[in-house]
């Protein structure tokens, strides 16, 4: 009987329901094929199933979705190794790989990301490298901004507070201080640092992305 | 049952299990045409097979601690899909099968076919729509899931002398439907 | 019955007899079963329903109180008799328990959810839409608007809390990267994304 293992194979070849018609077919085995590895890897696949769609939403060739979804693999690797020497807690979830990946891709120098993760292994890293990226945009030393967030962690600061810290810091400058005076003043007020509130009205009419339209 | 060097479903379910709930999405990716197929077939409209599959794989996915033999995930969640169906076409007064937002007839191998293929496949469409529901979720797990009869009776709870009695009808009532035209 | 087949053709069928044991007109029948399941395989699955089944995966579950509000609040298949006056009991009941405001009802989030607000000038623009990863990166999925015509297009959009990559996609077709963000980084297709990181909302009650 060849039906039932010509329906078994046609089954089984199937690629991820979101990809098919988003992205070029030709792009479908390669992105499968890092999708199976990752799993193997026990790496999170969200990433590069979100990859794949930009891609293809953005019209780049099969061959460009393929590679940025092995370099987003790559990256996840090389956070996940990041965490594993920092000394944080395995399993690491999507979130934490994906912060640390940002963070390094935004600029921050590996040995401060390190750091960081190290210093605050017992939460989630995303907030403190966030913040730290966000000084550094502006211009501050990376290792002084790591030095400000972990001294934030350590005064007890919870973790979606310490983009209060960078901000503040920020603000210090816009007031006319140096960089270093504007660290060392906030480090000095700790954890006292005020929190930005959030705007008046912000929750009203928000929506949830709505299921995307086929197209 | 997966190509080779793919993770088995024994192994993504255990990665779910571990924490990864992005993971579950490998589990969708394989069974999701299939189900959704399967479905519509079942319901007899599109949207409401995706009602019944996205209800089934979200019940898949809180309940996952419960499928006791993960490497015979499809049959599980397959189980859970056919029940969702069940649920839902016994909620749907008798009758209110509507070929309207059917599935779109099955298209023929080659575009130059023409028009007597497709009059063939309308009327096994409709043949199938026809067949009272276990007689089609039978045929449907055979014939077009390829599933054996341990695999059938699993999903949907019946016996599988009474699961062959219910595929052969189903398969004299296609053929009968093709010969009434020609 | 006049439609009953040969046992033994579907005992082939079923893979318990070969094939070749059947005679000529018996093998074309099993033939024409194959082609006939064949053509009923063709059929195209349908919409994915993917993000959908990834959306609830991804939503902590909500709690008692959560789910009996949404079970009184919607619709269902329910019918009762009651006594007038029972009716009229029950009604205010409900009415207490919708709980609207003069702007309209709140969205209740979850608990690892945040509301990100999205802001940006295109004076010339007929529409905004973001578009990222917390939407497959589809335009048409979170338009923005500018219900005013002041050229300022905005939306707010509840999101799971961390941090989110996404551009504009201005009238349907220029992708921009948030002009505002701050932060960046490159999409490996020669562009940029702009970093947006959402806090849990219960952090900023």
């Amino acid at each position: 009987m060849i039906l039932v293992p010509l329906l078994l194979s046609l089954a089984f070849q199937q690629p991820d329901g979101r990809l098919e018609g988003h992205v070029p077919a030709a792009a479908l085995p390669g992105i499968q094929a890092a999708i199976a590895k990752a799993v193997q890897d026990s790496l999170p696949t969200e990433p590069l199933i979100e990859k794949a769609l930009e891609g293809g939403a953005k019209g780049a060739s099969a061959d460009l979705i393929v590679a940025a979804v092995n370099t987003e693999a790559g990256r996840l690797r090389g956070a996940r190794d990041l965490l594993r020497h920092a000394g944080a807690p395995a399993p690491y979830s999507a979130r934490e790989l994906v912060s640390v990946s940002i963070a390094l891709a935004r600029g921050v120098p590996e040995p401060v990301v390190t750091r960081v993760v190290s210093a605050v292994k017992d939460s989630l890293p995303g907030f403190a490298l966030h913040a730290v990226a966000d000084l550094q945009a502006r211009g501050f030393q990376p290792d002084s901004s790591a030095d400000l967030i972990i001294a934030a962690v350590g005064a007890g600061m919870s973790a979606h507070r310490l983009l209060d810290v960078a901000a503040a810091a920020e603000r210090e400058v816009q007031r006319g201080s140096t960089r270093p005076q504007a660290l060392a003043r906030i480090k000095s007020i700790l954890p006292a640092v005020p929190p930005q509130p959030l705007p008046p009205g912000a929750m009203q009419g928000a929506v949830r992305p709505r299921k995307p339209a086929t197209p | 049952m997966t190509a080779a060097g793919e993770p088995s479903d024994a192994e993504v379910v255990a990665q779910v299990l571990a924490g990864d709930a992005e993971a579950f999405g490998v589990l969708i990716a394989r069974y999701e045409g299939g189900l959704l197929r399967f479905a519509a077939r079942m319901m007899g409209s599109r949207d409401a097979a995706a009602d019944a599959v996205a209800e089934g794989l979200v019940r898949a996915y809180r309940h996952l601690g419960s499928c006791r033999d993960p490497a015979r995930f499809r049959t599980w969640v397959y189980r859970i899909v056919a029940n969702r169906c069940k649920s839902h076409l016994a909620r749907r007064p008798v009758g209110d099968v509507s070929l309207d937002d059917a599935p779109p007839i099955a298209a023929p191998e080659h575009a130059d076919e023409g028009v007597d293929r497709a009059d063939q496949l309308e009327r096994l469409e409709r043949a199938l729509a026809m067949l009272a529901p276990e007689k089609r979720e039978a045929f449907v797990l055979k014939h077009l899931d390829g599933m054996s009869y341990e695999e059938m009776s699993a999903v949907t709870g019946a016996r599988i002398p009474t699961l062959k009695m219910r595929v052969h009808r189903a398969r004299e009532a296609l053929l009968a439907a093709l010969k009434e035209q020609s | 019955m006049k439609n009953e087949l040969d046992p033994r053709i579907h005992r082939a069928l079923d893979g318990e007899l070969d094939p070749a044991a059947l005679d000529a007109g018996e093998r074309a029948l099993v033939a024409r079963l194959d082609a006939l399941s064949r053509s009923l395989s063709a059929v195209p699955a349908g919409r994915s329903v993917a993000h959908r089944v990834m959306a609830a995966v991804r939503r902590p579950l909500a709690t008692p109180i959560q789910r009996f509000r949404r079970w009184v609040t919607s619709p269902q298949p329910i019918t009762v008799s009651l006594r007038p006056v029972y009716s009229l009991v029950i009604a205010v009941l409900l009415a207490a328990l919708l709980w609207r405001t003069p702007e309209g009802p709140k969205p209740v989030l979850g608990a690892e959810e945040g509301v990100a607000q999205f802001v940006a000038r295109f004076p010339e623009a007929h529409s905004v839409a973001v578009v990222g990863n917390f939407n497959d990166w589809r335009p048409g999925a979170t338009p923005l608007s500018d219900d005013d015509h002041d050229g300022v297009w905005d939306a707010r959009v509840i999101l799971p809390a961390g941090q989110h990559e996404y551009m504009f996609v201005v009238d349907g077709e220029r992708w921009v990267p948030d002009p505002m963000a701050g932060r960046y980084v490159d999409d490996d297709f020669g562009r940029q994304n702009a970093v947006l990181l959402v806090r849990p909302h219960r952090t900023q009650q």
